[in-house]
């Protein structure tokens, strides 16, 4: 019961931060049309491993996985700039690899407008058959 | 061998204080690592990122100071054994998850490695409860 009162408190001190009801925020989802709406304002960041991006991707997108995190994000920082949206994939809504590869953007690298795309790369699939 | 049992418990209480502060610093990504197990919904993930360390370094103190002594040790022992059935089960169900336990220092463990460091505590918390409980014994005889 002890535990409860820091816990309390530090969730009170992190709420604007997290997410109570989904692990991703609304506000961070992005569905493959909106995405595609903002055309050249969209890089695209493909957070599968790397076997899966060299099968295929979105066309355009570079590769960011946490498998190697520093030698990917050095090749995808110079052609990054501000006023652009960031869009991160994986490969479904199930995957968890998008959502981690944009928090550690926001965190490490701290990008902002990051998004990640609603139902990941099977989505994107589905709409661009 | 006093000595030795209190070392052990020094050492297991600093082991739960440093790995629940490592956690009680980013609960975002605790919850995340949480949910990668694939077992519990979002919005119990999340507030058991929040919950658990804070268990963890209560837990760890108490064993520094040997206040509450036999419940932290319990509780620490329980919260091992259900994580090490997770991480068994999330590696049969073929999930790629990050251990977690502390912080960004496990992020590349292998399932094999923290299944050794997480068995190492168990035993050690196994040998702490055991000889607290002889302990206990050997006081309630002589009373």
């Amino acid at each position: 019961m002890l535990a409860v009162l820091p816990a309390i408190g530090e969730g009170f001190y992190f709420r604007d931060r997290v997410s109570w009801q989904s692990p991703i925020p609304a506000s961070e989802l992005v569905t493959v049309d909106q995405a595609k709406a903002w055309g050249d304002g969209v890089i695209w960041v493909d957070a599968r491993p790397d076997d899966e991006f060299a099968s295929d991707h979105v066309p355009g997108a570079f590769s960011l996985n946490e498998d190697h995190w520093g030698e990917l994000l050095a090749q995808f920082l110079p052609n990054w700039s501000p006023e652009k949206k960031v869009v991160v994939y994986c490969s479904a809504e199930s995957c968890n690899a998008a959502r981690d590869v944009a928090k550690r953007l926001r965190d490490d690298a701290q990008i902002q407008n990051v998004f990640v795309l609603n139902g990941g790369w099977e989505e994107w699939m589905k709409k661009n058959r | 061998m006093k000595v030795v049992w209190r070392v052990l418990d020094l050492i297991v209480g600093g082991i739960f204080i440093y790995a629940g502060a490592i956690k009680a610093l980013d609960p975002v990504q605790f919850g995340f690592d949480i949910d990668n197990y694939k077992s519990l919904p979002w919005f119990i993930s999340v507030r058991l990122a929040f919950f658990l360390p804070w268990l963890e370094i209560l837990c760890g103190l108490a064993l520094i100071f040997r206040f509450l002594y036999r419940g932290g040790l319990s509780i620490l022992t329980t919260l091992v054994l259900v994580f090490i059935g997770a991480t068994i089960v999330a590696k049969a169900r073929g999930l790629d998850i990050t251990c977690g336990c502390f912080g960004h220092a496990s992020e590349h463990w292998s399932f094999v490695q923290h299944t050794a460091i997480d068995l190492a505590i168990l035993l050690a918390l196994a040998a702490l409860l055991w000889i607290e409980l002889i302990r206990g014994a050997h006081h309630d005889q002589k009373n």
